[in-house]
């Protein structure tokens, strides 16, 4: 199943690069056909092709409305998605525990704070949408019984704390409670289900969708294809493609097999693809951001994606070779990914940068304890071992330590304008846990563009496609260039259950 | 004529067990499974088995007992994890005339020692 090389340190000196994409069976050509004359193998109300947040959502949503025959259709053998697997952070205005903690945050300051990260190109109007709904979307996982972390979280790029996350630090805090009220709903879900393509009837109306079952990812073994009628329509959370490494590299060369993935294997985006072919617009498809917080120690997201996000605002990331910062810790994504990237050795090769952390405020995290267990994540006594280990000139490291807690003291960041309120009073002093960060891909900003009804546009026509909706990161342009992190879970479920609201007033 | 069946009859027994035996299975498989292609591959000889054929003779729930880890580990169990609970399909991890590694060494360092592919 995996060769992901979980770099053994020679390796990782000669190349950097944990082997994300397994080799792929090329998989048979999906293709939309026209209905007409179609032999149905099964008729049902709605087709939901995904299970991550989004799909979930939605035929929780559909349900709700009086939807009495919603069917999830699931390529991998188990449910989830890539949702299975993310961090659980999720992000939404004015909750509970913020007016718990007494923080001042609204819709308006969320969306600001990820159009200031889109660079000018993300769609204002969507995130507004998604912003307005997040407390539904978070409440619809309550009520399913996901539990979160007792506090709030300040992520990279947002000007407040507004992040919940689940007390698992994993998105299966609610993938696992959504797919269970799924079951209890009755929602009918079908694994080792793979999307064939759109059954097209008159006017251009998705009618249908053509299924491959017993689909074996990555193996050479061809179910039989059913024609499924889609009485209501058919809703597309098929997710992003940051695992397909050709689809990437056509957009952006540089992420070579040998650039890690956070993304689950079934990340390859032929639903995407498929909506292109019937004649959705491509957005934004070069996006493809990768994760600043991820190590180079383990593969995917692993245990010290999550420390490092929870630590980054109280932390420091310092560059082997000088010993000195080289960005803000909680600047976006892309701003810290790319300074990531720039730290090498003399030779130009990469050398990771650390993130070193005081014990006492790291070890609030459930994950401090799994990195140091796993050997991905170490804790030192004293600065000089820390040096020695990391091999960092201990001079310079020390002054910029010193200088460092300063701006903690004054609260004001003067080296690189970090916003200080959550490093108050937290002075980085031993004991220390580190980590080492590199980043991986994580998310595609790109996909097929969607309305506020979650309707896909026909790039001839200009108008909806019928029959048509599309979720989650499947879609593309909401955040333009650079997604902040915990607004992807928010948008994923309140479009979902946009799709499903949509869906049952057609 | 007769002689002939007899021969026809040998070879065509000889191919048979060939056949069988170009496929390695598991020790521990041996005893109750034997020759029996069909024991576990319920959607014909060139189709995976099905998810549900493991758990003919196999318990989801007894499987998770018996690979539990300590309260702060327990969401490593294979056969009741954090991501997909109780519902990963035995595939996944588990190969019958090939090796797998366990779907969480995509990710994650902990080992499963006793894990045989």
């Amino acid at each position: 199943m995996s060769n992901v090389d979980l770099l053994g340190r020679r390796k990782f000196i000669a190349g950097l690069g944990v082997a994300a994409g397994a080799a792929m069976v090329a998989p048979a050509m999906a293709v939309s056909e026209k209905a007409d004359g179609v032999k149905w193998d099964k008729e049902v109300e709605v087709v939901i092709i995904g299970s991550g947040f989004a799909g979930l959502a939605a035929a929780i949503e559909a349900t709700k409305l009086g939807a009495k025959d919603v069917h999830i259709f699931e390529k991998m053998s188990y449910f989830g998605g890539n949702s299975a697997i993310n961090g659980g952070l999720f992000a939404a205005p004015g909750t509970p525990m913020q007016k718990k903690e007494n923080v001042d945050d609204s819709v308006e300051r969320m969306v600001n704070d990820q159009l200031a990260s889109g660079r000018g190109i993300a769609d204002e109007g969507l995130l507004r949408h998604v912003a307005s709904h997040a407390l539904e979307a978070l409440q619809m996982t309550l009520d399913a019984g996901s539990e979160y972390h007792p506090y709030l979280q300040q992520l990279g790029g947002h000007s407040v704390a507004r992040t919940y996350q689940t007390t698992v630090s994993c998105g299966a805090g609610i993938t696992q409670p959504l797919y269970k009220e799924c079951k209890r709903i009755g929602v009918n879900t079908h694994n080792r289900s793979k999307f064939e393509g759109f059954l097209v009837g008159k006017d251009g109306k998705v009618v249908g969708v053509k299924m491959r079952t017993n689909y074996h990812f990555n193996e050479d073994q061809p179910g039989e294809v059913l024609n499924i009628r889609a009485k209501k329509g058919v809703i597309m959370a098929t997710g992003g493609f940051g695992q397909n490494v050709d689809l990437r590299m056509a957009q952006d060369p540089t992420l070579t097999a040998e650039v890690g993935c956070t993304n689950a294997p079934g990340a390859t985006g032929e639903g995407m693809f498929e909506m292109f072919r019937l004649g959705a617009i491509p957005v934004h498809l070069a996006h493809i951001q990768s994760g600043p917080w991820a190590s180079p120690d383990e593969g995917g997201f692993g245990y010290v994606s999550n420390y490092s996000i929870y630590n980054f605002p109280h932390s420091m990331a310092v560059n082997r070779l000088t010993g000195k910062r080289f960005m803000n810790e909680i600047a976006d994504r892309k701003t810290r990914a790319d300074a990531e990237l720039s730290c090498r050795n003399e030779k130009g090769e990469a050398l990771p940068p650390i993130l070193i952390t005081s014990y006492k405020d790291s070890k609030k995290h459930p994950n401090t304890k799994k990195v140091i267990k796993y050997n991905v994540g170490w804790k030192f006594d004293t600065i000089e071992e820390l040096a020695k280990h990391f091999d960092v000139p201990l001079k310079p490291l020390k002054a910029q330590i010193e200088e460092y807690n300063s701006y903690v003291k004054s609260g004001e960041d003067k080296q690189f304008g970090k916003n200080m309120t959550k490093a108050k009073d937290k002075y980085i002093e031993a004991p220390f846990t580190v980590v080492r960060l590199w980043p991986k891909v994580h998310y595609c900003q790109g996909g097929v563009q969607v309305n506020v009804k979650a309707e896909v546009k026909d790039s001839f026509t200009g108008k909806s496609i019928p029959g048509l909706y599309a979720a989650g990161e499947v879609c593309g342009g909401i955040h333009g260039v650079s997604r902040l992190g915990s607004c992807s879970i928010p948008e994923c479920m309140v479009m979902g259950m946009t799709a499903a609201r949509s869906i049952m007033k057609a | 004529m007769k002689n002939f069946n007899i021969i026809l009859a040998l070879v065509l027994l000889g191919l048979t067990s060939l056949s069988v035996q170009a496929v390695e299975i598991r020790d521990y498989h041996k005893d109750v499974i034997g020759k029996d292609c069909k024991a576990c591959h319920d959607n014909g000889i060139k189709q995976f088995p099905s998810d549900e054929s493991c758990l003919q003779c196999h318990d989801v729930d007894d499987l998770a007992k018996q690979t539990a880890r300590s309260e702060e580990d327990k969401w490593q169990n294979p056969h009741n994890n954090l991501h997909y609970g109780k519902d990963l399909p035995c595939q996944e991890c588990h190969s019958e005339h090939k090796t797998k590694q366990p779907l969480c060494s995509n990710c994650h360092t902990f080992k499963y020692d006793k894990h045989k592919g």
